[in-house]
């Protein structure tokens, strides 16, 4: 076999289309428009205080953070900033080390300070955001923080005055069917607008599902809209559907071993389960009276608080199974028939 | 039983030094320690006392505070990895005098926690170090086992006052008196066999008497042993399940949680494995479901604050509160069903391998694209899934320009694993040859370029040399 210097460049380089077509710099950014503007005139200043981005996922939160840094630093931009994801770093400690470390590091010449971001900082406890709070503080010399958060309202008080805040609004249909549509025909793969459309309807203005959507719709050999419907099914797990039928239908010990397997297996952690849930026994495919739905709704919104404050995210979500079996006995006769695969 | 009751353990707690029983020799180290610290020279600045449990380390420490006037200031193995904490007592520890009240002596009690929580907690000994250096107050501190590697700094800086075991006849001599003071008929065969359990450790043996005496009258040797024999002995997990949701009482269900060797968090394990088995009316199970998600609450707050106070609150809502829940079916929880080794500590552990590489694609992905390992999981991996079932060339290109490994390939593809790595090694050759090639064009390119530049080098040079020849003329 014999490849030609682009064919095997082409293979070495990004191949994942979120990242492969993912904005460079400010410029590149085609929508949120009010928040670049903004960004450029701290450029031209070479001064920035802590920023906050907020928005749902996928509106380019962390893209025009990746795009500020490379406009305000230039090419070897990541030199100068940090990048730590709430999730994954172990506590607040950690990461108090890791800004530690980073604050020494020298910075460049034309800026006065590095910028250290955030990813996913509202899914810090109040605690660990005081103690951030206090971090921002210590090295602001030298560091500007840039939080990036889906809710801001998660974010404490404290932190979010010390803040520009940046709002991110959710992709309208023009600007990601056009996004779509120049990836394809860069890619050179067939893709019609029906389809493209149907993915911004599933995506709900998520740029970055959007483009998940279209990568592995175009692998199945042609972005249709079959393919598209085709990929969304085989993406979400059928078994939350499964479990709350089997559940409802008073087969605790079932329904809680689905529930297993969709965390231990799958790696699916409590509130992506809940979410679900959630979206499931208020859509028409469950089959329950309405006022259940909504004495449900109650008690799921419960859980899910409960799933942050507690230790094992399973212990909560079986305590809401058990809660699903009492209300499918209740529908007595109905319950089991009406839920009926 | 008035509520207001103060247990036995305080309510007899000596009020003098002279009280306590059998530690005469840590009473007249403890004196000169003090009477150092009173004359303003200190042999050393703290003391660590050491000894088995419920020999009186603490309880000596608040006669102490009783007899020479000094202020206790307190803190407890929970506060240590708060730095707050340790800062607030340092300040109160760096000043000589309270405004009104007197001297103060601070206590750290309990230290072992430090070296126990899985390696030792260097901070928080480093805090403790300097709060001793600095104080201006004596600094007592209490531990079981005093000689862990992690506890040297402190032992070198610490006059180290031993705590003897208690002989069962010491224990014996404090039991009567307490009888005596409640008015308590006690068989003296029960107190013997309360004293030989305690094992030394007074404070178990006075909670021993304590429990035996709640059900009123006469304390016989027989009453005791029934109550008592609990801690003797350790049951196996499946008997401890099932006497903990066949108990009637609360007191009932927290003692048998005690007759297992198993931590809380696995003894979860087992009650929430075997609940839905012994419960069945759904109503009935909802509500035991409840008592243990509210149990879970508690640990999540003792994790994320530290609070280990609030453990007890946990263990009688997974235990007594689980029992209590059946209303609709209350028989249902003595019917004897055959329990199961929980079926999710199996699978943690057939499942470990296999998570570990999940995680570690979803942290490459993750590093990859700048998100986290979770919302990988939840949003990326299932789509590279799809396209690895699906399409065996982009597939094989993704794992070579992500550099996934073979395992990692047949995790994202159960079906065409194989395939796609057969793909990979032959792109990955190709792609070897390729860069092969490309080197020796980019050699010959060098070579050219030397050439060449020496060819310009010679041309300038000429050119210089000219230029001198002209200027010289």
């Amino acid at each position: 076999m014999v490849l030609s210097e682009e064919e095997a460049s082409r293979i070495l380089a990004e191949l994942l289309w979120t990242e492969k077509y993912r904005p460079k710099t400010l410029d590149e950014v085609v929508n949120q428009e009010e928040v670049v503007i903004r960004l450029k005139q701290f450029i031209k200043e070479k001064n920035t205080p802590h920023l906050l981005f907020a928005g749902p996922p996928g509106t380019g939160k962390t893209t025009v953070a990746h795009a500020f840094a490379h406009d305000l630093y230039g090419g070897d931009y990541r030199l100068y900033l940090l990048e730590l994801n709430a999730s994954d770093e172990r506590g607040i400690d950690v990461i108090r080390t890791k800004v530690k470390e980073f604050a020494r590091t020298k910075t460049p010449g034309n800026v006065p300070f590095k910028l250290i971001l955030l990813d996913e900082s509202d899914n810090m406890t109040a605690d660990a955001q005081q103690a951030l709070r206090r971090l921002m503080e210590m090295y602001v010399v030298a560091t500007r923080f840039i939080l990036i958060a889906n809710y801001p309202s998660k974010i404490i008080e404290p932190i979010q005055s010390r803040c520009a805040i940046f709002r991110f609004v959710p992709l309208s249909r023009e600007d990601v069917v056009g996004r779509l549509s120049w990836i394809c025909e860069r890619e050179g793969v067939k893709c019609n607008r029906d389809a493209l459309n149907t993915i911004y309807d599933l995506s709900e203005g998520d740029m970055r599902k959007a483009i998940n959507i279209l990568q592995t719709a175009a692998a199945l050999g042609e972005v249709s809209v079959s393919n598209v419907y085709k990929v969304v099914g085989l993406a979400h797990p059928k078994e939350i559907r499964e479990m709350i039928k089997t559940a409802l239908n008073g087969d605790f010990i079932k329904a809680r071993s689905t529930l297993r397997s969709l965390m231990v297996t799958y790696g699916l952690s409590g509130i992506d389960i809940i979410k679900q849930i959630h979206r499931e026994i208020t859509s028409s495919d469950i089959d329950l009276p309405e006022e259940v739905k909504v004495e449900l709704a109650d008690y799921v919104g419960e859980i899910q608080f409960r799933l942050v404050e507690g230790a094992d995210e399973e212990i909560q979500l079986d305590a809401l199974l058990a809660r699903l079996a009492v209300l499918g006995k209740k529908v007595v006769g109905v319950a089991p028939k009406r839920v009926s695969k | 039983m008035s509520v207001s009751k103060v247990p036995w353990v305080i309510k007899y707690r000596p009020k003098k030094l002279s009280e306590f029983v059998n530690q005469g020799e840590a009473v007249e180290k403890i004196k000169t320690w003090i009477k150092g610290w009173l004359a303003g020279k200190p042999e050393k600045k703290a003391a660590l006392f050491y000894g088995p449990p419920g020999s009186g380390k603490t309880s000596i420490v608040e006669a102490l505070c009783r007899e020479y006037g000094f202020q206790l200031v307190e803190m407890n193995a929970s506060d240590y990895r708060r730095e707050q904490d340790i800062e607030r007592v340092a300040k109160l520890a760096s000043v000589q005098r309270g405004l009104f009240a007197g001297r103060r002596i601070i206590l750290l009690d309990e230290i072992d926690g430090l070296a126990l929580a899985g390696g030792a907690d260097a901070g928080a000994i480093e805090a403790i170090l300097e709060l001793i250096e600095t104080t201006k107050n004596p600094v007592i501190m209490t531990a079981n086992n005093p000689w862990d590697l992690a506890f040297r700094p402190l032992r070198d800086h610490s006059v180290m006052i031993e705590f003897k075991r208690l002989s069962k006849g010491d224990v014996l001599e404090v039991l009567r008196r307490i009888c005596v003071a409640e008015k308590l008929s006690c068989d003296e065969k029960a107190l013997d066999f309360i004293a030989e359990k305690s094992e030394g450790d007074l404070r178990s043996a006075i909670n021993d008497l304590e429990a035996v005496a709640e059900g009123g009258g006469k304390i016989t040797e027989e009453i005791a042993k029934q109550l008592l024999r609990a801690r003797d002995r350790v049951l196996d997990p499946f008997e401890v399940v099932r006497k903990i949701f066949w108990s009637k009482y609360v007191w009932q269900a927290k003692l048998n949680a005690t007759q297992t060797d198993l931590d809380p968090d696995t003894l979860m394990e087992w009650i929430n494995e075997n609940l839905p088995r012994q419960i069945t009316d759904p109503e009935d199970l909802w509500r035991a479901y409840e008592a243990l998600a509210r149990a879970d609450v508690y640990r999540g707050r003792i994790v994320r604050s530290g609070s280990w106070d609030l453990l007890a609150y946990a263990i009688e809502l997974m235990t007594a509160g689980v029992a209590l829940s059946p209303k609709n079916d209350p028989k249902a929880k003595f019917r004897w069903v055959k329990y199961q080794f929980p079926d999710r500590i199996r699978l943690m552990s057939q499942t470990k391998e296999v998570r570990a590489l999940r995680d570690s694609i979803a942290g490459i992905i993750g590093e990859h694209i700048h998100a986290s390992r979770a919302k990988v999981l939840k949003d990326v991996l299932p789509y590279i899934k799809i396209i690895f079932e699906n399409n065996v060339e982009e597939a094989a290109k993704i794992a070579i320009s992500l550099n996934l490994t073979d395992p990692m390939i047949k995790y994202l593809s159960q079906n065409k694993g194989d395939e796609i790595i057969a793909r990979v090694r032959e792109l990955r050759k190709a792609i070897r040859a390729e860069a092969k090639r490309a080197g020796s064009k980019r050699e010959d390119a060098q070579k050219n370029n030397k050439k060449s530049e020496e060819v310009k080098k010679q041309q300038t040079k000429s050119g210089l040399d000219s230029f001198v020849k002209k200027t010289k003329l």
